[in-house]
């Protein structure tokens, strides 16, 4: 209870709590993995220009997938979710990576077995397919792949599911058949509503991946991973783009010093040629 | 060809982990201790944060079998994982650190197991062993302890050093002389409780690389009769045990070591401009790096081929000794190049290369000193005992 200014008593309603994390139907979470340059690997341009070096290079999950798999384990962990569906697209070697996201929590995995350099509308086709079969109630897939930074598969599969979007998000909470995302934009912080089913695309800030513990690791061997090809979910991934060239940045020339300001400004007028 | 089951692989990288984000942002506060004239290695806080991180992630009890309620893991993932470990230049194993497991599983009656190996197994118990005496090191059969049975109980006399672990050890593995035969004959085990009469700590001792050892005295120390650990006059051959996986760790571990050296010598070579050209386009430097690159191929494979055998039930002392002599002395010799290659920077005690030199120094010597080790293989080799030539 408190007063007005008056003296009068105003009775402080007690609002229902939203709905409860729990309320709703708990639901099963997508979250698509890929494999990558490990990124403490300094990559190195192919030498005819068409890529990026993979051959012998360490290779591991990419981080902001490694975040979409933490924040699917804790939404489980808080009961909000029953299972983790961890789907990786590409060589047959993705199964590690697929292996990693069941040693931190997931639950089972779908391989999608490709040799055809997977670009993301073929990814999001095919990811579309695999969601209209398991129905989940939430997609969450890193922001971006640090290998080509497309930043394109999560928007692309809201739209041809038709499901919201909250990308880039750095905090989400689910209450009842909504969600709300805080995301990170330029200049500061958004919060948008969701309607469930939806897709989340995962910023760095979400949340710290943890490690695959021992036990945890031990216990992913007995986890199923089922595989199956692009055909199989009626999917063509011939790719649409094509790189037509890949070099690296130019190198930085070494700096100078020079000894006043009068030097700099001469410089900068007739070595530089800037002003 | 050798490769990593994906379960052992993950669990490799899960300790890179470790090292990477747990021990080494640590390197530093330790070097600066050990500079101002401190231990060179955890304090007791840090320790302990790192030991209950340890327990967290499950990297606890890896070898002990599941039965005692460890992870049961074989040699091949002990040694991978060890060599991730072997990249921290300050002393740090997981527990419990294990050589005396292997001795204590092999013959503690169910009583000692119950009492001794399952805490000690399950890292609620430390224990530490004595074997080396003033007079007799590397050549342990030379030892001169006695026990002498009184009624039932044993009383013994005699001298130990190079103990490690002494002031956390609940219990300590004694090896004594009981009997009158020569050398490796008539030598038993028992195990004596902290603090039990007559066991003095006589004097702490700093080794180089952070370690430290004890010297200890025996004075009628009288234990009870349930105390000895196998059979009576036979503590040798099961003391023998806890040698072979601990050489192969000592070669995962040397691995892991020049790993880390050679790859701070390539960054500070890729970047470093002497004379107008960049260390590493010199050919010193190259062939420097390509000897430690073949080398520590060389190590890696000797452990991980030694260790595969282990698993297979095959007696790998020859190897052993082999990995013991090369692990050691090719870390040591790319740690020193490294810190050749990084001039004054790489002496200064900023850096971690001199800790894991000492460290790599000392590890030349204990659990059977090169020349020995040497010794063993050419022996082994011309009395046909090798089948690598046969």
């Amino acid at each position: 209870m408190r007063t007005n200014g008056r003296g009068l008593f105003l009775a402080t309603v007690e609002r229902p709590a939203l709905i409860q994390e729990t309320a709703r139907q708990p639901m099963k979470i997508l979250v698509p993995v890929k494999r990558v340059v490990d990124y403490n690997v300094k990559v190195r341009v192919k030498s005819d220009g068409t890529g990026v070096e993979t051959a012998g290079v360490k290779m591991s999950m990419n981080p902001f997938d490694e975040i979409a798999v933490e924040e699917a384990v804790r939404l489980k962990e808080k009961g909000a979710a029953t299972e983790i569906i961890a789907v990786s697209l590409g060589v047959a070697a993705c199964q590690e990576t697929i292996r990693t996201a069941l040693a931190m929590g997931a639950d089972r995995g779908i391989l999608v077995e490709s040799d055809v350099d997977l670009q993301p509308l073929a990814v999001a086709k095919m990811l579309k397919a695999i969601a209209e079969k398991e129905q989940p109630g939430l997609i969450i897939l890193g922001k971006q792949a640090i290998d080509d930074d497309m930043s394109a598969t999560g928007q692309m599969l809201a739209a041809l599911l038709g499901w919201s979007q909250g990308t880039f998000a750095s905090k989400v909470t689910i209450e009842g058949d909504s969600m709300t995302v805080i995301r990170e934009v330029d200049g500061g912080l958004e919060t948008v509503v969701l309607n469930l089913p939806a897709i989340i695309t995962t910023d760095l800030r979400l949340n710290e991946p943890r490690y695959a513990s021992l036990p945890n690791i031990m216990k992913a061997r007995k986890k199923p991973i089922d595989t199956m090809k692009p055909a199989d979910l009626g999917v063509d991934p011939t790719p649409r783009l094509t790189v037509v060239k890949v070099e690296e940045p130019a190198k930085r020339q070494a700096g100078k010093k020079v000894g006043s300001v009068a030097e700099l400004v001469e410089k900068l007028r007739n070595e530089a040629k800037v002003i | 060809m050798f490769e990593l089951s994906e379960e052992h692989r993950m669990l490799k990288e899960l300790v890179a982990k470790f090292v990477d984000q747990e021990l080494i942002p640590l390197e530093r506060q330790v070097l600066a201790r050990e500079a101002a004239g401190g231990k060179a290695g955890l304090s007791d806080a840090e320790e302990e944060r790192i030991l209950a991180r340890c327990k967290e992630l499950g990297l606890w009890s890896l070898d002990v079998p599941e039965e005692l309620g460890g992870a049961n893991l074989p040699t091949v993932a002990l040694m991978a994982m060890n060599e991730e470990l072997g990249r921290c230049a300050f002393p740090f194993t997981f527990p419990p650190d294990s050589p005396n497991l292997h001795m204590l599983m092999a013959v503690a009656s169910p009583e000692q197991r119950t009492k001794y190996l399952e805490p000690y197994a399950a890292g609620t118990a430390k224990s530490a062993i004595a074997i080396s005496e003033p007079g007799a090191g590397g050549d342990p059969a030379g030892m001169i302890t006695r026990a002498v049975q009184d009624g039932s109980d044993w009383v013994i006399n005699g001298r130990k050093i190079w103990v490690s672990r002494v002031p956390q050890a609940d219990f300590i593995i004694v090896m004594a002389r009981t009997g009158d035969g020569k050398r490796h004959e008539g030598v038993t085990a028992f195990i004596v409780e902290k603090g039990e009469p007559g066991f003095i700590i006589e004097r702490e001792i700093a080794m180089i690389g952070g370690q430290r050892t004890y010297e200890l005295v025996f004075e009628d120390c009288r234990i009870p009769g349930d105390r000895v650990l196998g059979a009576i006059g036979k503590g040798f051959a099961p003391m023998q045990l806890r040698l072979t996986v601990r050489r192969l760790q000592m070669g995962a571990w040397c691995t892991g070591m020049a790993v880390r050296a050679l790859q701070m010598l390539c960054e500070h070579a890729r970047q470093r401009v002497t004379f107008g050209a960049k260390l590493s386009e010199r050919q010193a430097i190259q062939w420097w790096v390509a000897e430690a690159a073949t080398k520590i191929h060389a190590c890696r494979l000797m452990v991980m081929d030694a260790a595969a055998k282990n698993d297979a039930g095959k007696d790998v002392r020859t190897e052993a000794s082999m990995i013991k002599v090369y692990a050691t002395e090719m870390a040591q010799e790319i740690i020193d190049q490294s810190m050749q290659a990084h001039g004054a920077m790489g002496v200064t005690k900023e850096m971690p290369l001199q800790l894991m030199a000492n460290k790599v120094r000392a590890m030349r010597v204990y659990e059977g000193p090169s020349e020995v080790h040497r010794m063993t293989i050419g022996k082994r080799v011309l009395d046909g005992k090798w089948s690598g030539i046969n």
